[in-house]
């Protein structure tokens, strides 16, 4: 029995214990106890993730009509496994308390939530341990529905819409399955990456576009975006958080395992697309670049938090797809930095904004405002969050945006530079709005009395908030994983060092870089305390051109907060993918209504006039 | 009226540091080469202060600048009438402002009600509600009248001459009882002047009196919101 | 380099940077009095402002993240000096690099905006949401600007930029080898300072100076004190990329001021643009140069 074994056994435990424990007051600090057995688990196997060993087989398999199924972890699985488990334990560990209680009192099962989100860890592990195309399916499968029991928890109606997508998915990949097993006569990774460059492009571009499309739902890839903005912002709390931290990056888990480690990057830029001057390269960078805009400002509009930040979370997948397909060193490696990335600070804005809501009831950001002094801690984490998405230094998210800059100017393309950019920027200013309107400005009358959340919530965002900073700090810790990633699906390696990346044309050093803004902190801190001694003044005591302000008046602005830019760039959503699907919708309607008028209604009149009109006409001819 | 000698004796704390007396005088010095004006224009004086600010006369080479809210100025500029409404946001202006602050009243109706001395509604003599500067009279005062009262402001406050925005802090209860002679008892501003009297130590025996007793009545807490884990039962409460 | 002199450098850098700084927003206003035919203030005039703010008796916050964010706001840029090169002085400039600069340089912006929102006033987070649109508006052609730069140099180290530029003499300029996109930078520059026609978020008739609407005392005081590091990173970062940074002080100096100057000269006597047509201005003109000087960049 292996290590893995044994992760996937305590795996398999955390279900059952959670099955076990019900609606008990422990159930959440036992699952997640268990939770932390994993990672202590996957720590122990953290040889992969430092490049010492390469991989770790499961002493499991199963054959099937001479088809051999069998799992192993590499250095991808465990970066992937390693972020999975933490963001379990942490989204466990942030619900196990008053969150635990309160969705109890609201008539929620705590059974049915802890046993979703452990079987999403099981699915997950299993994914990622998959050993070739056939196992990569099983799991793909197994992710789909726990995903879908997580979803379902919060909206039917949303879980459904995402069923729906899934499904297509898996029919997709099958069939990108089936080409495949036609084609080389096997489903093992290795005969597959060996075949792949005998293959002709139009198969490649048939294979790898189904699998692209199959795993791109999941990664919600424009266009198949629209099902998860609603459904992640409906799922409870602390599902959302795991579920937008990492449950969608197993797409791009996959994408990476088809594109990189059986067909090759390279291989891609060898297939143009007819009548531009673009490779099939291009196009995933373009999708990847569209992926990142239109989600953004499509946040920009949002006004419930937990929304805003599910859209973010389809805008930020771009950005780690993008680097991939760059493929050299450096945007390789910030793409896959930025799955890490991502998954913290994604964790912990949805943990501060569940907080907010688990104190005042209401995501809304028209209906909060001024909670900073009621709830500093929450406000401490959003803010590191939301630094971090938007990839401002001293943050991690910064780091991995840097390096897929960096690559884009040392690949020449200035386009998907300015796309990049675009989002940036868009992030910047809708993450402004959610903490403007959630934590600063005017406190509300109502909101006077509320405290910040129980320690159980705040304590993992501020583990979190640390994890952000101090990776942002010392970004070698987690450029040491993804070296190894490269290194084990065949990209070039990165060359880092504890702070960051030394190049001859640019390099840069996060330690260097964080230290001296903590200093120019420190030296604006004291030019501010050399001036006269402050006194704080109540919210209302403000300016108002003459008028005398009372709290029961809202002297806050927050409804429609980029007036200017929506009144040039509003005209341009059209929602055209929403009308899309629903055209699709529509059109599938309709052909399923002909088709049960034809099979529910017998016609045997019109069958023989038709029958008999056809006799006519071929006697006659 | 009979007006109440308000005038308080000017202290000079004993300064240990010879350097303590350099920096002071540092500090009125930048504090005099620039002034950053609020305009409270209702009156017809406005007029006047186009001129003096443009190209005609230039106010911002003597270091004069147009501000525009009261956190921001160190001049309160109040020209012509002062109706009984408009007063309430003077003083809640006034109040707003960070110190050292200055009035400057200017025309003659500040001084003394001027051609409105009849009105039922207007508020005569600013003095009484505000401590004045420096009073330009005229009806109206000519762009140089204005940069001329306005220099000599400047060198009563090179000179640390110009302290009459403590006799505020220290006579509070006079000025606030004059303010509910005209508003009414349930006059009370957005700010808080004994709180802030007793935080930069400005406190005297005349700040608090009946007046301010019968302020403290009615008020309505005015404590800035401290960020806070947990909430105590007994805090006060806005109503 | 030995510890010593870098940490010399390290605290050179900004004091030199607020020196220069000082007079930038001396010129600017003495620049706006001359197109209005008055007088101006006299020479020590913004350290007399920031002086008396700073010596202000009582001071007004309004809370704790008030005073962060002014913090955030000097201290930003305080760090972003020692990335920028100067004669003689390279600072930590090559462990960042030009990308680097350019998000060290919205942390200040993004202090100061959550210092502001803390004050809860209206006018302020209108201020705000403008400056941020703002910032969407000129980022996009100086982005261009800087991606043309670095590829024409091949690299984004701006010590290197610098050396690039000044072996090749005045032939290397960025000027002459990008005239475009020089022209593009131009444009976005004065809306890069806050200045005439772009001080949307300023705007005193409209929303009351929108950030400094609460801002008094200390807390104006450090913004006056940003103001003056922002026109200098502005301007050291233009004379950088495309004037060839300065051999020494007084050519450097001269750029500095030449490149504040003129495109500002020209933008005072315009008065101020809708939010909107910032954006559309922006998006339009310095866009499509900065396209086209890219096309040459890269053709």
């Amino acid at each position: 029995m292996s290590l893995l074994d044994k992760l996937l056994i305590l795996s398999l435990l955390t279900v059952v214990l959670a099955l076990f424990m019900g609606n008990r007051k422990m159930a959440g600090w036992s699952v997640t106890v268990v939770y932390a057995g994993q990672l202590v688990a996957l720590w122990m196997m953290s040889g992969l993730g430092y490049g010492e060993i390469s991989e770790i087989r499961s002493a499991v398999e199963l054959t099937i009509w001479q088809y051999r199924l069998h799992w192993q972890f590499d250095a991808l699985s465990w970066f992937f496994a390693f972020i999975t488990v933490a963001a379990a334990m942490l989204a466990s560990w942030f619900s196990a308390g008053g969150w635990a209680q309160a969705y109890r009192e609201q008539g929620g099962s705590i059974r049915l939530f802890n046993v979703a989100l452990a079987l999403n860890v099981l699915g997950m592990l299993v994914l990622l341990a998959s050993g070739e195309l056939l196992s990569l399916f099983i799991g793909w499968e197994l992710v789909s529905w726990a995903t879908f029991m997580l979803l379902a928890l919060g909206s039917m109606r949303y879980a459904m819409h995402y069923l729906v997508y899934a499904i297509v998915g898996a029919v997709v990949i099958l069939a990108a399955m089936l080409m495949t097993y036609v084609q080389v006569g096997s489903l093992e990774f290795n005969q597959v990456a060996e075949a792949a460059a005998g293959l002709d492009n139009t198969s490649i571009w048939w294979i790898g576009g189904l699998f692209v499309i199959g795993f791109g739902i999941k990664m919600a890839l424009l266009p198949f975006h629209l099902w998860q903005t609603k459904a992640y912002a409906a799922t409870p709390g602390p599902g959302a958080a795991f579920l937008g931290a990492i449950s969608s990056r197993m797409g791009l888990f996959a994408i990476v395992l088809i594109l990189v480690k059986l067909i090759g990057i390279s291989r891609l830029l060898e297939m143009p697309i007819s009548f531009t001057f673009l490779s099939a390269r291009d196009l995933l960078a373009w999708v990847a670049v569209f992926t990142i805009i239109f989600p953004t400002l499509t946040a920009l509009r949002q006004h419930d938090a937990r929304r805003l930040l599910a859209w973010h979370g389809i805008g930020q997948g771009g950005y780690m797809l993008l680097g991939i397909v760059v493929a050299d060193d450096l945007g390789s490696a910030g793409g896959l930095m930025h799955v890490f990335n991502h998954a913290t600070y994604q964790a912990v804005l949805f943990m501060s904004v569940t907080a907010v809501v688990y104190r005042t009831g209401t995501s809304d950001l028209n209906k909060l405002g001024g909670l900073f002094t009621r709830m500093p801690l929450s406000f401490l984490a959003m803010l590191i969050g939301i630094i971090g998405l938007a990839g401002l230094p001293p943050m991690n998210g910064f780091v991995s945006k840097w390096l897929v800059y960096r690559s884009l100017i040392i690949d020449g393309s200035p386009m998907l530079f300015l796309g990049t950019v675009i989002g940036t920027l868009g992030t910047i200013l809708s993450v402004y709005k959610l903490i403007h309107n959630t934590f600063l400005g005017q406190l509300r009358l109502e909101h006077e009395t509320v405290e910040e959340a129980p320690l159980s919530m705040v304590l993992p965002m501020m583990l979190l908030s640390a994890v952000i900073f101090t990776t942002g700090f010392f970004p070698g810790l987690v450029l040491g994983w993804v070296a190894s990633v490269q290194a084990a699906v065949g990209l070039p390696v990165l060359a880092y060092h504890a702070g960051g990346i030394d190049s001859a044309n640019g390099g840069l050093d996060m330690i260097w870089v964080v230290s001296v803004l903590l200093a120019g902190f420190a030296i604006a801190t004291l030019i501010f305390f050399s001036g006269g001694r402050s006194r704080r003044v109540h919210q209302l005591d403000n300016y108002a051109g003459g008028h005398f302000l009372t709290a029961d008046t809202r002297y806050q602005y927050s409804d429609n907060f980029y007036p200017g830019l929506m009144h040039l760039i509003g005209p341009w959503y059209r929602s055209s993918f929403k009308r899309m699907e629903q055209g699709l919708v529509s059109m599938l309607d309709f052909l399923s209504m002909l088709a049960s008028g034809w099979h529910r209604h017998g016609h045997p009149s019109f069958y023989l006039l038709t029958l008999v009109v056809v006799v006519l006409f071929t006697v006659v001819m | 009226m009979k007006r109440k000698d308000i005038s308080i004796p000017v202290e000079q704390p004993k300064r240990s540091n010879p350097l303590a007396n350099v920096f002071d005088e540092l500090m009125d010095f930048c504090r005099s080469r620039s002034m950053f004006m609020l305009h409270y224009c209702t009156g017809c004086g406005a007029i006047e202060l186009p001129p003096a600010m443009t190209s005609r006369f230039d106010m911002e080479r003597l270091g004069i600048q147009p501000m525009v809210t009261p956190r921001q100025a160190d001049i309160l500029l109040i020209t012509g009438y002062v109706s009984i409404k408009t007063l309430k946001r003077v003083i809640m202006t006034y109040e707003q402002m960070a110190s050292p602050k200055y009035v400057v009243g200017i025309c003659s109706c500040t001084v003394n009600g001027g051609m409105y001395w009849q009105s039922y509604a207007t508020a005569k003599v600013l003095k009484d509600y505000l401590p004045v500067d420096i009073y330009i009279a005229g009806c109206m005062p000519r762009p140089e009248a204005v940069i001329e009262g306005l220099r000599e402001l400047m060198s009563d406050i090179k000179q640390g001459k110009a302290n009459s925005w403590q006799r505020y802090y220290k006579n509070y209860d006079y000025y606030l009882g004059n303010q509910q002679k005209l508003f009414g008892d349930n006059w009370q501003t957005p700010t808080d002047i004994i709180a802030e009297a007793r935080h930069y130590n400005l406190i005297s025996e005349q700040t608090e009196g009946k007046h301010t007793a019968v302020l403290q009545q009615h008020q309505k807490p005015l404590e800035a919101f401290e960020a806070r884990l947990k909430h105590q039962q007994g805090q006060a409460r806005e109503q | 380099m030995s510890l010593q002199h870098l940490l010399t450098e390290l605290v050179l850098m900004p004091i030199i940077a607020f020196v220069v700084g000082l007079f930038l927003v001396l010129m600017m206003r003495k620049l706006g009095a001359r197109i209005q035919r008055r007088v101006g203030p006299p020479l020590l005039q913004p350290l007399y402002d920031i002086l008396k703010l700073y010596g202000k008796q009582t001071q007004i916050s309004h809370g704790l993240i008030h005073e962060i964010g002014i913090v955030m706001a000097v201290g930003g840029y305080i760090a972003a000096e020692t990335f920028l090169p100067v004669p003689g002085m390279n600072g930590i400039a090559d462990k960042g690099g030009l990308v680097t600069l350019a998000y060290i340089m919205m942390v200040p912006s993004l202090g100061l905006a959550m210092g502001v929102g803390q004050c809860a006033n209206p006018n302020g987070s209108i201020g705000i949401s403008r400056a941020l649109t703002a910032m969407f508006a000129y980022d996009i052609p100086f982005i261009l600007v800087i991606f043309g730069v670095a590829y024409q140099y091949g690299t984004t180290s701006l010590t290197d930029v610098i050396a690039i530029q000044q072996q090749q003499g005045m032939a290397g300029w960025g000027v002459v080898q990008m005239p475009l996109l020089f022209i593009a930078g131009l444009i976005a520059l004065p809306a890069m300072m806050g200045k005439h026609p772009f001080e949307i978020y300023v705007a005193p008739a409209e929303i009351a100076t929108g950030p400094m609407v609460e801002m008094g005392g200390k807390f104006l005081g450090g913004l006056f004190i940003m103001q003056c590091f922002q026109y200098y990173t502005i301007s050291v970062l233009f004379v950088t990329l495309f004037l060839g940074g300065g051999e020494n002080w007084l050519t450097f100096l001269i750029k500095v001021f030449a490149v504040a100057a003129i495109p500002l000269s020209i933008a005072y006597v315009f008065p101020r643009y809708r939010t909107e047509d910032v954006l559309r201005m922006m998006w339009k003109w310095p866009v499509i140069l900065g396209l086209l000087g890219l096309a040459l960049v890269m053709g």
